[in-house]
């Protein structure tokens, strides 16, 4: 797949700098994707995606111009050069707006599997059914497939600037997952799970079907507790719904904006003394690894918290200017429609030392939270949320029956404070990481 | 792309055997931009062009796409998405005879957006930031975005079905922080429709887009906790429709229904709701922003009676689901973009007005909680239960408006709320957002009048609309 673009990023750039521009920069992107959607063992769906596209940004005097391009064109690359310029003009000056210095070294890392191409087309419509009969077969009550997926990618970025920046890397990924119904009589509960990796032979379908099953079958027969404060337990998925929130909220433009409930918090207390997070754009085997991030400013690894105490935050090349400090690399580019804003690689909490089972032990009468709806309402700069849950019951320190329509409350400020304990159950889904983590108390609203 | 060139890439995707081929291209442009911290923070502006192909055989299907359009490029699309299936016999496609359908409703733009000058633009923004500014010294950051949107589509298929059309949108939105002794409220407000610059320039006026978001961050700094358990709520027009998008909406789209994953499954005809309790879909209604001329699969899109007093009466279909029933879709089938195949999703989804003056239904319900902006919201359709979350709230005491709360999440199930709903008013408010479906953003309106739920539950502590001002569901 490596097509090079260096001409045509010199050219936009001599082109850009004609107009008298000291600083332009070029962000290529392209991408290919697969996606099988299974069904009663039948292909339902089948997805195949080929996109590229170029996004150049414009800085002179602290103005930023910015606009994007999918076609390639003369024509089309002339009119992306002078709607970014043209847009330059209207933005506010800000010194601290410039290209980061170029990066010295980057991480190494081991980011493509050819393999995952070699493999024919029905090996991994043969991922998508095992997923299926392995959710079905789990329980003769797992009735319905919404879903069983099997998914890959592979995509090569580049970032070019007047600064003599030139690098570029590929990568590629595979995952898959499982969307299941089961029913008993008139209830009916699903069962939802992932697994996203690097390597083709790391994939298990079996465990993701597994485990959807599971997921759903446990949860038959659920009904409301009644309200009342008591200690909570977080499954490490429904801990990455969390850290999602959280992101924003360690971004140093949110904090410089007054947008995040972490401002002027730094070398203070923020969590319970048990909780490391970490934001580490170099892990190996991880999606949300890099060598650079969006605008060509190496990855590294960094401690947001450590045993409780908030030690720093995310930075891009603007913050990093305003705070005089150096770029984190978390100039995170969604696709090269958009500017490179401050976003995470993977983010995670550290493991703890204790297994999933002393955590409960301790729980006289609690919840364990395997589900939340409506996550995305939480408020990342106040900080409060209030979400839908479903899981189980925790009786002298055992999962009993299940749980749904409650609602748990909080504030993220408490809600960290409070964490009491955590497993060392480490889980990835994607590029967020969370062991299981059980809170001191938290409102539970119920029946 | 001409018609002939068209003809011959439907032709190919359809050469190894399968039912049926679509082919869909688009052109889109976009300007954003977004003021914060007092200045214009980033202007983009983008082309986006691409085709997407679907094909269609039994119940399996192919979507590709890319964003080289040239023929020579399609052409290997089409036979990759067409070879994707396994197929029956071979068969060679005669002549396509393409024809446009009518379209029952013609949106107007007044003012396209791309003839005026991104000064006047920034302008308005800069009109609305300054006036949520001047609400109050506590508000200490504001946000104001906008976006504007040329799309032009050409859209055809096997059956002949051939369309192009351009549709354009416009919004803004305003995002208003306000912080008073360590405690930090946020306040939004937005607009946007299928309409052009007139947006600004006539319906709304920047200024009190600003000021109504920033009194809303600043009220919520003075608001207590809201109770919690569960009790009467009245739900006020100004609020909008979220409560109607997630409690039913989803639950009646074809595909979920037609996968037994809705409450509403094998239940047309069946009694669903309460008498007062009409339940519409329309994507002709003027200016909306879930309004359209033709959907994504280019049929014309309509009014939809899905919940007639009380009772369940239609789903909303895209062309396979329809398909499938021997039916004809009700215009349903809509995609974000080039990049993804159609699936049935909502347009301008609303409770029809009742006859009931508002104050009336506030001072009948006595004692319970006033909703007068509602967030986001997300739903389970297999078991109905859902949540959205609320910007601003009141406490009604004795028939009376009491004091603000700061808004809690609302939890109830679909089914059962729909029949405790107790009294309709008369009015009838929309809010506009950003639905998600199978990773697939849409913009939609939704649209509730005032009205009296028996009882919902309140969840505790506060949950306001994230940042992005957009109402997104998911």
């Amino acid at each position: 797949m490596p097509i090079s673009y260096e001409e045509t990023a010199k050219e936009v750039l001599e082109a850009v700098k004609r107009m008298g521009f000291d600083q332009a920069e070029l962000y290529v992107q392209d991408s290919q994707e697969m996606t099988i959607e299974v069904a009663e063992k039948t292909v339902e769906n089948m997805k195949l995606a080929q996109e590229r596209g170029l996004g150049l940004r414009v800085i002179s005097d602290g103005r930023v111009g910015y606009s994007f391009s999918s076609d390639l064109s003369p024509e089309a690359l002339k009119k992306m050069i002078d709607k970014a310029v043209h847009n330059s003009k209207q933005s506010q000056a800000d010194k601290a707006r410039a290209l980061p210095t170029p990066s010295v070294s980057f991480p190494r890392l081991d980011l493509y599997d050819e393999s995952i191409f070699q493999a024919a087309v029905e090996d991994k419509v043969k991922i998508a059914v095992d997923i299926e009969e392995a959710a079905r077969s789990y329980d003769d009550r797992v009735v319905i497939t919404e879903k069983a997926v099997y998914q890959e990618s592979k995509y090569s970025v580049s970032v070019f600037n007047s600064l003599g920046l030139a690098v570029s890397y590929a990568g590629s990924y595979c995952g898959g997952y499982g969307v299941f119904v089961a029913k008993d009589g008139q209830d009916a509960q699903t069962g939802f799970e992932m697994q996203y990796v690097l390597k083709y032979r790391e994939l298990d379908p079996e465990g993701i079907g597994k485990e959807a099953g599971n997921k759903a079958i446990r949860m038959l027969g659920a009904s409301s507790v009644p309200s009342g404060t008591m200690p909570v337990v977080l499954d490490p998925y429904t801990v990455t719904g969390f850290l999602r929130v959280l992101s924003s909220a360690f971004s140093a433009e949110e904090i410089l904006k007054g947008k995040s409930f972490l401002k002027g918090e730094e070398g203070k207390k923020v969590g319970g003394s048990q909780i490391s997070i970490i934001d580490d754009g170099t892990m190996p085997g991880r999606l949300g690894s890099s060598p650079f991030d969006g605008e060509g400013t190496a990855t590294k690894e960094s401690v947001l918290v450590k045993d409780g105490v908030l030690q720093g935050f995310l930075h891009n090349s603007y913050t990093a200017v305003k705070y005089g400090c150096e770029s984190t690399g978390n100039g995170v580019r969604g696709s090269y429609k958009n500017l490179p804003e401050i976003g995470v690689t993977n983010l995670y909490i550290k493991n703890g030392s204790m297994s999933k089972k002393e955590l409960l032990r301790d729980v006289k009468r609690g919840l364990y939270v395997t589900e939340v709806l409506g996550m995305h309402t939480a408020n990342p700069v106040s900080g409060d949320f209030s979400v839908g849950a479903a899981g189980l019951l925790i009786e002298n320190g055992e999962l009993t029956v299940p749980v749904k329509g409650v609602a748990i409350a909080g504030n993220l400020k408490e809600f960290l404070l409070d964490i009491d304990a955590i497993a060392d159950d480490l889980t990835f889904f994607a590029g967020k990481g969370a062991p299981t983590v059980r809170v001191r108390q938290m409102s539970v609203s119920g029946a | 792309m001409d018609r002939k060139g068209i003809e011959e890439v439907l032709k190919t995707a359809v050469r190894f055997g399968a039912d049926f081929a679509e082919f869909f291209w688009e052109h889109k442009e976009t300007s954003t931009i977004v003021c914060e911290n007092n200045g214009i923070e980033r202007i983009n502006s983008g082309i986006d062009e691409g085709a997407g192909i679907r094909v269609i055989s039994g119940a399996s299907s192919s979507y590709a796409y890319t964003n080289e359009v040239s023929l020579k490029r399609l052409l290997e699309v089409a036979e990759m998405a067409g070879r994707a299936l396994k197929s029956k016999d071979a068969g060679i496609m005669e002549q396509l005879d393409f024809r446009t359908p009518t379209a029952v409703f013609e949106p107007f733009i007044e003012i396209p957006p791309e003839e005026v000058e991104i000064e006047t633009k920034v302008e308005a923004i800069k009109i609305a930031n300054q006036a949520a500014r001047g609400v109050d010294k506590r508000i200490n950051q504001v946000t104001v975005g906008y976006g504007d949107i040329k799309q032009d589509v050409t859209i055809a298929n096997t059956e002949g079905i051939f369309v192009e059309d351009r549709r354009v949108r416009t919004r803004m939105s305003v995002n208003a922080v306000a912080a008073e002794n360590g405690v930090i409220q946020t306040g939004f407000r937005s607009v946007g429709g299928t309409t052009g610059f007139e947006l600004l320039k006539k319906d709304y006026e920047p200024d009190k887009i600003g000021e109504d978001a920033a009194k809303r961050a600043v009220l919520m700094l003075g608001a207590k906790a809201a109770p919690t358990g569960k009790m009467p709520v009245v739900m006020a027009a100004q609020a909008g429709g979220t409560m109607v998008h997630e409690a039913c909406g989803h639950a009646l789209e074809a595909d979920l229904v037609q996968k037994q994953l809705s409450v509403y499954s094998g239940k047309k005809g069946d009694k669903v709701a309460a008498d007062v309790v009409s339940v519409i879909d329309d994507g002709t209604i003027p200016k909306k922003f879930g309004s359209l001329r033709y959907d994504d699969e280019g049929y014309p899109v309509q009014k939809t009676v899905l919940i007639n007093n009380g009772v369940l009466e239609e789903y909303m279909y895209d062309y396979q689901t329809a398909s499938r029933e021997n039916k004809v879709s009700t215009g349903n089938g809509r995609r974000e973009s080039y990049q993804y195949r159609p699936i049935p999703r909502m347009r301008n989804t609303y409770i029809a007005p009742g006859k009931m003056p508002p104050e009336k239904i506030i001072k009948e319900m006595g004692e319970g909680l006033l909703v007068t902006a509602m967030g986001g919201g997300q739903v389970n359709t297999i078991t109905g239960d859902y949540v959205f979350d609320v910007a601003e709230a009141y406490i009604i005491k004795d028939g009376e408006i009491g004091p603000p709360v700061r808004g809690a999440t609302l939890a109830g199930n679909g089914p059962e709320t729909l029949k405790m709903v107790e009294m309709v008013g008369k009015d009838l408010g929309y809010t506009i957002g950003i639905c998600g479906k199978e990773g697939q953003g849409v913009p939609v309106s939704d649209a509730q009048p005032t009205m009296a739920v028996k009882e919902l539950i309140i969840g505790g502590r506060f949950a306001e609309s994230r940042k992005n001002a957009e109402i997104r569901r998911l």
